[in-house]
C-alpha cells in the first residue's frame, strides 16, 4: 500500500476517456440548468447514497482518528467530484457512512448551510466564500490535532496559505482550477487567446455562436479583464463600462448558462466561457475542441474542504478530511474528477495522461496573470444588480 | 329537514369542542404551511442583507423600495404570460370543443387520456426533450436539408413561448372540456332551430356557457406561466429573464434574502388579487348562467 500505487486505482488511459464520456455534465453545470435548489433537494432524495441527511448517528463520537467516529458523515460537494471507490474505502476503514450531496454552486452550499441544522459535516467552496463564511461563523477553524496526516511541505505554495484563508487555519484544497475559452477549431478557425478576442468575436464573427455562463463572478469578471480591468473590480465606472458591454453583446449570445457542455457538443455553440473540467471532458470526446486559459487574464479558483460549524459528525469529519487529501487518495481523486490538485506529492502520483495533459496541468506561465475572486466581489451588491440588469435587459 | 337536524346536533353539548378537535389538523396543516412561511417572507422583506449575503434583522422598507429596480423582469413576465395563456386558449377550446361535443364513447376516454399522459413524465424531462429537438440537430438541420440555413429556434423568445404552451396546455384544456361537457345540448339544438349557424351558436351559446371553463383554465395556466423558472433558463437560454429567475437569483446568486422576500412578497400580494378577482368573477358568471338556464 505504501509502495508504489494501488493497482485498483490505477485506470488506463481508455478507461478514463470512457469515465469521461459517461460524464457528461461537469461541476457547476450540473444543478445550474436543472432547476437549481429543488432539483438539489429532489436528486438528494433520489440517491440511494444520501439517505436522511439528519440522522444521527447512533453511536457517540469520542475524538481523534482512532475512536468512535460515528457511523454517518454528510458531505456537501460538486457533481462527479469524488471517486467512488475513495469514498468506499474510507467507509471501510473506518465504518462511516458517507452521505453525498451535490451542489451545483457554492452559492446552493451556502443556502444550506445559512439556514442551519443542515446536518452537514463538510463543504466544499469554492474559495471566494470563505472569508465571509468564516465572518459569519458558519465553518469552524479546522484543528489540526485531528489531521496527523497533513504535511505542509506537500502542498503547492501557489495554492496554499492564499489572502482568502492565511494559514490554511479554516481551509485545505480539494481541487482547483481555471476559468478559460473552450472552442471548436472546426468552426473558430483565428486563434482566440485572451478574453478581449473573445469579447470582440462573440460579438462579431460568431453572432449565436458563443456563450457565457451563468455566474456573475466568472462571467462579468473575464468581461472586465477584456476591457483592462481586473477580476474582481467593484469600481463603479469600471463595473458600469463592462455591463455596457455585456448588456450590448447579450442579445448576440447564443445563452447564458453554465451547462457549458451539451451546446459545445452539439455545436450549437462555438466558443464559451468553461471551466477546467469541461476543457477536459469536451476535448477527450472532440478531435477539435480546445480550452485554453487567456492570456490577458482571469479566474483561478480552488474548491476546499471546509469544516460546519454545527456539524455533526465532528470527528468523523476531520478523519475524512486527514484521510482524503492523503497523496494516494488526492491522487485517486484527481485521476477521477480530472481537476487539478493543489498537492504536489498527489500530481507526483498521477498518470502520465492527467499530469502531463495542458488543460489539467497548465503551465505555471499561463497562472502568472490569473487572479483569485475575492470576497468583495462576491459579496458586492452593486455588481449582484450589475449582473441582474444585464440578465434582465432586452 | 337536513337543515333542522344539523341545529339540533349543535345544540348537544359537546359538540362544539369535537368539533373544533376535528378542526384542528386542517388549521394546524394551514398555520404551520401557509401562514408561518409566509410570515418568514414578510418578517425577512423589512429586514436587510447582511454584509456577507443571507439575512439581517431590520425594521426597513428600502427593499420595497428597490422592487423598482425589477420593474423589467416584472412587465416581461406579464406581458409573456398574458401573450401564452391566450395563445394557450387558442389552441385548447378547439382541443376540448372537439373532445367534449364531437368524439363519442370510448375514443372520448382514450382522447382525454392522451392529453393527460404527458404529465406522467417528468416536466423536466420534456422540456429537456425540447432543447434536443429546438437545438442543431433538431429541427433546424432539418431545415437546413429543405433550404433553411442556420435557422435558430433553440434560446429565442418562441422556444420560450412553445415550451410553455406545450407545458400548460392540458391545464387549459382539461377545465374547459368538463365546463362543456356539462352543457346541455338542447340548447345548441335549439339555436340551430331557430336559425343561428355554427359561429353563432359557438359565440352565444357555447362560448358563454364554457365561459367558468375558461376562465379556471386561464387561472390555472396564468398563475404558474407567472412562477415560471425552468423553461426561460431551458428553453430561453437564460436570455429571457421572468420573475421567478429574479427571485431566484436574488436568494441563489446574490444571497440577498431580504430583497427576494420583498420581491416574493409583491408576487404573493399580486396573485392574491388575481385569484380574488377570479372568485369574484366566476361567481358573477355562475349566477348569470344560472339565471339565463331559468329563462
Amino acid at each position: 500500500m505504501t509502495n508504489g500505487r494501488d493497482p485498483a486505482r490505477r485506470r488506463d488511459p481508455a478507461e478514463i476517456t470512457r469515465l469521461a464520456i459517461e460524464r457528461r455534465m461537469s461541476r457547476r453545470t450540473f444543478l445550474a440548468g436543472t432547476g437549481a435548489g429543488i432539483g438539489a433537494l429532489a436528486l438528494a432524495a433520489c440517491a440511494p447514497s444520501s439517505g436522511a441527511s439528519n440522522a444521527p448517528s447512533a453511536a457517540p463520537s469520542s475524538g481523534g482518528a482512532t475512536g468512535n467516529l460515528g457511523d454517518t458523515l454528510n458531505l456537501a460537494t460538486w457533481p462527479n467530484y469524488h471517486s467512488q471507490e475513495v469514498l468506499d474505502a474510507f467507509t471501510s476503514l473506518t465504518g462511516v457512512a458517507i452521505n453525498v450531496g451535490v451542489y451545483g454552486s457554492t452559492e446552493e452550499m451556502e443556502a444550506k448551510i445559512r439556514a442551519g441544522n443542515s446536518g452537514i459535516d463538510v463543504v466544499v467552496p469554492s474559495n471566494y466564500a470563505i472569508e465571509g463564511w468564516v465572518a459569519d461563523g458558519l465553518i469552524e477553524e479546522l484543528d489540526y490535532g485531528k489531521l496527523p496526516s497533513f504535511v505542509k511541505a506537500d502542498w503547492n505554495a501557489r495554492f496554499m496559505d492564499q489572502a482568502f484563508d492565511k494559514g490554511n487555519t479554516v481551509s485545505i484544497p480539494k481541487n482547483w482550477g481555471t476559468t478559460g475559452i473552450a472552442y471548436r477549431s472546426s468552426k473558430v478557425t483565428e486563434p482566440v487567446t485572451t478574453w478581449k478576442q473573445f469579447f470582440d468575436a462573440a460579438g462579431t464573427t460568431y453572432d449565436g455562436k458563443a456563450m457565457i455562463v451563468d455566474h456573475q463572478i466568472s462571467s462579468f469578471g473575464s468581461a472586465a479583464v477584456a476591457m483592462g480591468y481586473s477580476l474582481n473590480t467593484i469600481d463603479p465606472t469600471e463595473m458600469a463600462a463592462v455591463e455596457a458591454m455585456l448588456t450590448a453583446l447579450k442579445p448576440k449570445l447564443f445563452a447564458i448558462s453554465s451547462d457549458v457542455q451539451p451546446p459545445l457538443r452539439a455545436l450549437d455553440t462555438w466558443l464559451s466561457i468553461a471551466w477546467t473540467g469541461d476543457g477536459v471532458q469536451v476535448g477527450r470526446d472532440n478531435e477539435d475542441a480546445r480550452y485554453v486559459v487567456a492570456e490577458d487574464g482571469g479566474e483561478l479558483w480552488i474548491d476546499s474542504y471546509t469544516v460546519a460549524a454545527d456539524a455533526p459528525h465532528r470527528d468523523a469529519a476531520y478523519a475524512f478530511i486527514d484521510y482524503i487529501t492523503q497523496p494516494e487518495q488526492a491522487a485517486a481523486e484527481t485521476e477521477y474528477c480530472l481537476f487539478p490538485h493543489a498537492n504536489d506529492k498527489a500530481t507526483a502520483l498521477l498518470i502520465d495522461e492527467v499530469k502531463n495533459n495542458p488543460v489539467i496541468y497548465p503551465s505555471a506561465d499561463s497562472l502568472v496573470a490569473l487572479e483569485y475572486a475575492v470576497n468583495a466581489t462576491y459579496n458586492s451588491p452593486e455588481r449582484a444588480e450589475a449582473w441582474a440588469r444585464i440578465k434582465a435587459s432586452a | 329537514m337536513p337543515r333542522t337536524s344539523r341545529v339540533a346536533q349543535n345544540d348537544r353539548p359537546g359538540r362544539g369542542s369535537r368539533a373544533a378537535l376535528l378542526v384542528l389538523p386542517a388549521t394546524l396543516w394551514y398555520v404551520g404551511f401557509l401562514v408561518a412561511p409566509l410570515i418568514v417572507l414578510a418578517i425577512m422583506s423589512v429586514g436587510v442583507r447582511s454584509p456577507n449575503g443571507g439575512y439581517q434583522p431590520a425594521l426597513t422598507l428600502e427593499q420595497f423600495a428597490n422592487l423598482t429596480t425589477r420593474i423589467t423582469p416584472l412587465t416581461n413576465t406579464l406581458g409573456l404570460a398574458a401573450l401564452n395563456t391566450f395563445i394557450c386558449l387558442l389552441v385548447a377550446f378547439p382541443v376540448a370543443y372537439t373532445l367534449a361535443l364531437k368524439v363519442r364513447g370510448n375514443w372520448k376516454l382514450v382522447l382525454v387520456a392522451l392529453v393527460v399522459i404527458p404529465f406522467w413524465t417528468s416536466f423536466l424531462i420534456r422540456t429537456y426533450a425540447w432543447m434536443t429537438l429546438l437545438g442543431a440537430n433538431g429541427v433546424p438541420r432539418i431545415l437546413g436539408w429543405v433550404g433553411f440555413e442556420d435557422v435558430q429556434l433553440l434560446n429565442t423568445p418562441f422556444a420560450v413561448s412553445l415550451g410553455i404552451v406545450y407545458n400548460y396546455l392540458p391545464l387549459m384544456v382539461l377545465p374547459i372540456f368538463v365546463s362543456l361537457e356539462r352543457l346541455d345540448r338542447s340548447f345548441m339544438e335549439a339555436s340551430r332551430d331557430l336559425g343561428a349557424g355554427p359561429v353563432a351558436t359557438i359565440r352565444q351559446i357555447v362560448l358563454p356557457l364554457a365561459a367558468p371553463g375558461i376562465l379556471s383554465g386561464i387561472v390555472l395556466v396564468f398563475i404558474p406561466i407567472m412562477g415560471e423558472y425552468l423553461i426561460p433558463i431551458l428553453l430561453g437560454g437564460g436570455k429571457t429573464y421572468f420573475l421567478g429567475n429574479a427571485l431566484a437569483d436574488l436568494f441563489l446568486q446574490s444571497r440577498n434574502w431580504p430583497f427576494g422576500s420583498a420581491l416574493a412578497t409583491l408576487f404573493v400580494i399580486g396573485m392574491v388579487v388575481l385569484v380574488a378577482g377570479y372568485l369574484a368573477l366566476s361567481r358573477r358568471l355562475v349566477r348569470a348562467g344560472r339565471e339565463s338556464s331559468l329563462l
